[in-house]
């Protein structure tokens, strides 16, 4: 009896769970039903019959509900469902029409519920699935059939043709396996046309090869013997000693370009490039070739295959000979390639590693040009910054160079604009007023020759106007989090209109916290940045070339220390208004993360059904509204009044 | 193990061999189900109005659509099979549509089969003409043009003396047409609006005819003689059924005014007749001296509340079923003329189309087209038995093939669905390769 309870106890529990769960899966926002949700749902219900009449059950009451999204959802679960278990397909296929009325909505009296996009996948999704179902059951389940034939043949619904495609592709899939195949044998075939001359190209410049190698060796050895006696082997008496011995024997083995085998090494070298990037991709190739087709008669395909592997073995060997005796592939191309930049139309022999004179040569010659490019370089340079200035700058340096103190006062004294008061920059000259070479004596009276304008009033009428620059200060884009994702573009100096107070963000737009330490941070770095800045102009100095530049660079720094600054007096003077509003502990980018997941809670399966207000709702709404519909009609009446006492003013 | 005890009990004669066969097909119909294994190819474009499986071969099924074609079926030998020959596939043997020289021009409403043999048939539709076919050559044998559009055909299953087609149209009056003569044998007026919807020809009587009208009548005909002779009243109503003859001495007063005091409670007021269950209602004097003419008062009684949509005898011709356009289905005891007050669990029926009803081996189902559904009733409780659901659109006519327990119905889906037993578990076995199973992901 008890158990019989528990039984009773633990199968409802477990039935409120299967119910749960497809609630669950079926009650999100998301286009997709929750993976782990589902496989929840199919654990349940495969190990009880019970629980699957159940989950139809409510599968079928959600698929009623009105709301598109619910039934998409359900019509996944469905499907995931529907496509392993029998059960389920036959409790299933006794309401198929029902189904199929409430996921794709034929019948036009049972529309699709409201999210019209939803909607419209949901139908698109029932179609395929149906069209699933019918190519995997339909021979088991006539409704299966009626229901696809009704809504193909009778309804004329568009189905995606699954079968039909994977059918095509496979068919054409097909053909171009034919076609390479005939590829494969029309080469195959030019082969065992050409084999000998094939075979006898490859043979030829393996000789080659062979034959300029044995010359090099030769003449090695003929060296080597010399250089290396038998008295000065009993001097290598250590083990060690010995082994750095044989070392440098083998290095001393190798052979190295000289000018008497530098012909030889030419020779050596086309003949290896040759071999890399003709002869061993072409027997490559065959090979695959010949691996590949597919022919009745097999004996002259192995025997070509042995052979070419035997070629191939051979010349990978060669290969790896000639990368001894010092040819590499990629080292001459890119020489070339230099060669032809610095020296056009020449056609010089292959450059490699071991070419030392050649080097030498070059390192000559490099040098100059680069040297013309680098003045026609600043030259350029120079012109199109000011160029009226780059003579001043060159005697400048000059002068430097000899005046150490004047580098000094340089470096001390201040920039300033060019102008005519520079003429009488620290004079202390006073000027005759009425001595300007113009004769104009007692034209209109005495004249005092002798007035003069004093020093300080000169300096008073010289003092430099200088109108107000504003600093250029690169307004920072607000770069909050948008919710398509991307982030906020908009640039406002202070006060996003939308997102709020501008603050540092990092790369996904969160806000960086701002910390004390933080602060001190920046404190130190606005100090380093500005010591930094010190010792930039002190190099500027030093270095007048480049002086320009480096005053950019340093007016950059300055203008990003001064920025930190001001961005940071902001942060704190929002800080304490938002400490002030709020109770206290709410800290700015808290209260963002709060509304978003406000944001993200209102986007549920009701706000779905919510219709998007409109400009044009928010127009109609203004003007259709009874007041200003009423206003309307006075003053029309009230012009039809006037019109009318003015067509007839003798009427009251 | 039942079916093998009764095996056993045959064999030792301890159950006749009809009722054997009898409980053997009440089985088989009592699961039926859509068919996976039949399969009818329907060859129409339209909706399907009628259909039926010819009488002396119960092989060739004929079937009638609203795309004025006609077509028949061979419902015993596939034209190919498919899913590796689990469902075999029936095409029509020939179709008859407006390409035909002499088709019809609008929907055909109705095909039936002559009687006696499938040498000819009979179709009747909108364009005002009912036409008699050879099958054999597909030629109109005889034409009948009529005054409106026909609903309904008939043909009278025990006739042996006469060839007459019973033709309901748009016309309130209902013509026999004489395919012996090409004449209308017959005018039958005395329905009252708007045409006859449906015609039955009495499986008891070749004489008897019984129509139903748009105005809401069902009226008996006596072909030999004018007027009709009986007229069945809504409000004139019986409890139950009619106890047999045999064991009519039997009753005893006690039970009958039992029965009488049962009656008198769901008898609705109103002045509605009573007539005291197992009387025959004889002919009374009055009666006969009314019958041509009849009382205009009894005249205008009506059996639905509407149209009378559909009309079926049962097969020993005792009883009548009617649908109507008030979405009912009532029993009728023919001899008493009252209505049984059998309430059948119908939900809704179609309105604006004749429908065509079909009951099961000795009456005791009858198959009615619900909207998408067709129900199987019991005929005597009025319960539902099963609901067979399988079409998309609205079901028009259904037959019911008593050889091999089969149902067939046609709807304005323009399909023929088979509905027959579920097969012996033998048959399922030997299904193939490809099986049905459980395919869970491990």
């Amino acid at each position: 009896m008890m158990e019989m309870e528990e039984e009773e106890v633990g199968r409802r529990n477990e039935t409120r769970k299967v119910i749960a769960l497809i609630e669950r899966a079926t009650n999100s926002t998301v286009p997709e039903v929750d993976h782990l949700l589902l496989k929840a749902i199919k654990t349940v219900v495969r190990y009880s019959d019970f629980e699957l009449r159940l989950a139809a059950e409510t599968l079928m009451d959600l698929m009623q509900r009105d709301h598109s999204q619910v039934r998409y959802l359900a019509l996944q679960i469905i499907d995931e469902l529907f496509m392993r278990s029998k059960l389920f397909r036959t409790i299933l296929i006794e309401n198929l029409d029902q189904l199929l009325s409430l996921s794709v909505g034929f019948r036009r009296n049972l529309p699709l519920p409201a999210p019209p996009a939803v909607a419209s996948v949901l139908r698109s999704k029932a179609i395929e699935f149906l069209e699933k179902w019918n190519v995997s059951f339909g021979v088991h389940y006539r409704q299966l059939r009626l229901g696809y034939d009704y809504l193909k043949n009778t309804l004329r619904l568009q189905f995606p043709n699954m079968q039909a495609n994977a059918l095509r592709i496979q068919q054409e899939r097909r053909e171009r396996e034919r076609r390479s195949k005939e590829i494969l044998l029309s080469k195959y075939e030019h082969l065992k046309e050409n084999l000998s001359s094939i075979k006898g190209g490859l043979l030829s410049t393996l000789n080659e090869i062979d034959e300029c190698l044995d010359i090099l060796h030769l003449k090695q050895e003929l060296e080597s013997e010399d250089v290396l006696d038998d008295e000065e082997i009993a001097e290598f008496c250590s083990l060690e000693l010995q082994q750095i011995r044989l070392d440098a024997m083998k290095e001393g083995e190798k052979v190295y370009e000289s000018s008497d085998n530098k012909v030889v090494f030419d020779v050596l070298r086309e003949l290896y490039k040759l071999l890399v990037t003709k002869h061993l991709v072409s027997i490559q190739e065959w090979i695959s070739v010949l691996v590949r087709v597919e022919v009745p008669d097999n004996r002259f395909r192995d025997s070509t295959l042995k052979k070419f592997i035997d070629i191939r073995n051979r010349l990978t060997s060669v290969k790896i000979k000639c990368e001894e005796a010092g040819c590499t592939l990629q080292n001459t191309s890119k020489l070339d390639e230099e060669e032809d930049f610095w020296e056009e139309g020449n056609a010089v022999s292959i450059e490699n590693s071991s070419g030392v004179p050649n080097k030498k040569n070059k390192h000559s010659d490099m040098p100059s040009t680069s040297r013309k490019v680098s003045n026609d370089n600043l030259g350029l340079l120079n012109k199109e910054s000011n160029g009226s200035d780059t003579d001043n700058v060159v005697r400048e340096r000059k002068e430097v160079k000899s005046n150490p103190l004047k580098s000094k006062l340089i470096a001390e004294a201040p920039v300033v604009r060019w102008g005519s008061y520079l003429d009488s920059w620290g004079s202390n000259r006073v000027f005759m007023a009425n001595q300007r070479g113009l004769e104009l004596e007692s034209h209109w009276g005495r004249v005092d020759d002798e007035a003069i304008i004093p020093a300080d009033k000169i300096a008073e009428l010289n003092v430099l106007a200088t109108p107000y620059e504003e600093k250029q200060i690169e307004i920072q884009p607000c770069r909050a989090p948008l919710r398509r994702g991307g982030l906020c573009q908009r640039r406002d100096r202070k006060l996003c209109p939308f997102h709020g107070p501008i603050i540092p963000r990092e790369d996904e737009g969160r806000p960086i916290n701002q910390s004390p330490s933080e602060e001190m941070n920046i404190d130190s770095r606005t100090d380093l940045v500005e010591q930094l800045a010190k010792q930039a102009v002190k190099n500027v100095r030093d270095r007048d070339i480049d002086m320009a530049k480096k005053r950019e660079i340093d007016k950059k720094s300055l203008k990003r220390a001064k920025l930190a600054k001001v961005r940071e007096h902001n942060e704190a003077v929002l800080r304490d208004a938002a400490l002030a509003s709020t109770s206290g502990s709410a800290t700015i980018g808290e209260d963002n993360e709060d509304k978003l997941s406000a944001r993200e809670q209102k986007k549920s399966l009701a706000s779905m059904l919510r219709k998007k207000v409109t400009s044009k709702d928010r127009i109609s709404q203004k003007l259709l509204s009874s007041h200003a519909r009423d206003n309307t009609v006075r003053l029309n009446d009230s012009w039809d009044d006037v019109k009318y006492r003015e067509a007839f003013p003798n009427q009251w | 193990m039942q079916t093998w005890k009764q095996i056993r009990d045959r064999e030792d004669g301890k159950l006749p061999s009809r009722t054997f066969a009898n409980r053997i097909k009440s089985n088989r119909i009592s699961d039926l189900q859509l068919s996976n294994h039949k399969e009818i190819v329907s060859s129409h474009k339209g909706s399907i109005n009628s259909l039926q499986i010819d009488f002396s071969e119960r092989r060739y099924l004929l079937s009638a659509a609203s795309d004025s074609s006609v077509a028949v079926y061979d419902i015993q030998r596939a034209t190919n099979y498919e899913g590796g020959g689990v469902i075999s596939k029936h095409s029509s043997l020939f179709v008859v549509d407006k390409q035909h020289e002499s088709g019809h021009k609008y929907a055909v409403s109705s095909a039936i089969w002559y009687p006696i043999d499938t040498g000819l048939f009979i179709t009747a539709s909108y364009d005002h003409h009912i036409n008699v076919w050879d099958t054999n050559t597909t030629k109109v044998v005889v034409n009948f043009k009529m005054p409106g559009k026909v609903y309904k055909t008939a043909m009278s299953t025990l006739a042996t003396s006469h060839m007459l087609i019973a033709a309901g149209t748009e016309d309130v009056q209902v013509r026999l047409c004489d395919i012996a003569s090409g004449a209308f044998a017959h005018t039958l007026s005395g329905h009252r609006a708007d045409g006859v919807m449906n015609v039955e020809w009495s499986t008891s009587s070749e004489w008897v005819l019984i129509t139903g009208g748009c105005d809401g009548a069902i009226r008996f005909w006596d072909i030999r003689r004018a007027g009709c002779f009986r007229l069945l009243d809504q409000s004139r109503t019986q409890l139950g059924r009619r106890p047999p003859i045999l064991k009519h001495s039997a009753i005893t007063k006690d039970s009958s005014t039992k029965l009488r005091t049962a009656q008198k409670k769901h008898a609705n007021g109103g002045g509605s007749k009573q007539l005291p269950i197992g009387r025959v209602p004889s002919k009374g004097p009055m009666k006969q001296r009314l019958h041509p003419g009849m009382l205009s008062t009894q005249d205008r009684a009506t059996a639905h509340y509407g149209a009378v949509t559909g009309l079926k005898v049962t097969e020993d011709g005792m009883y009548l079923l009617s649908t109507g356009s008030d979405s009912r289905l009532r029993l009728w005891d023919v001899e008493s003329s009252c209505d049984t007050l059998v309430n059948y669990e119908t939900v809704r029926l179609q309105t604006s189309k004749p429908i065509q009803l079909a009951t099961a081996q000795d009456s005791a189902l009858v198959f009615v087209p619900c909207m998408r559904t067709v129900k199987a009733f019991d005929m005597w409780s009025g319960n539902t038995y099963t609901t067979l659901g399988g079409h998309y659109e609205c079901v028009n006519a259904c037959w019911f093939n008593q050889q091999d327990q089969e149902l067939y119905t046609g709807g304005n889906d323009r399909q023929i669905l088979v509905w027959s037993p579920s097969r012996s578990i033998a048959d399922q076995m030997d299904e193939g390769a490809n099986e049905d199973q459980d395919n869970w992901s491990s």
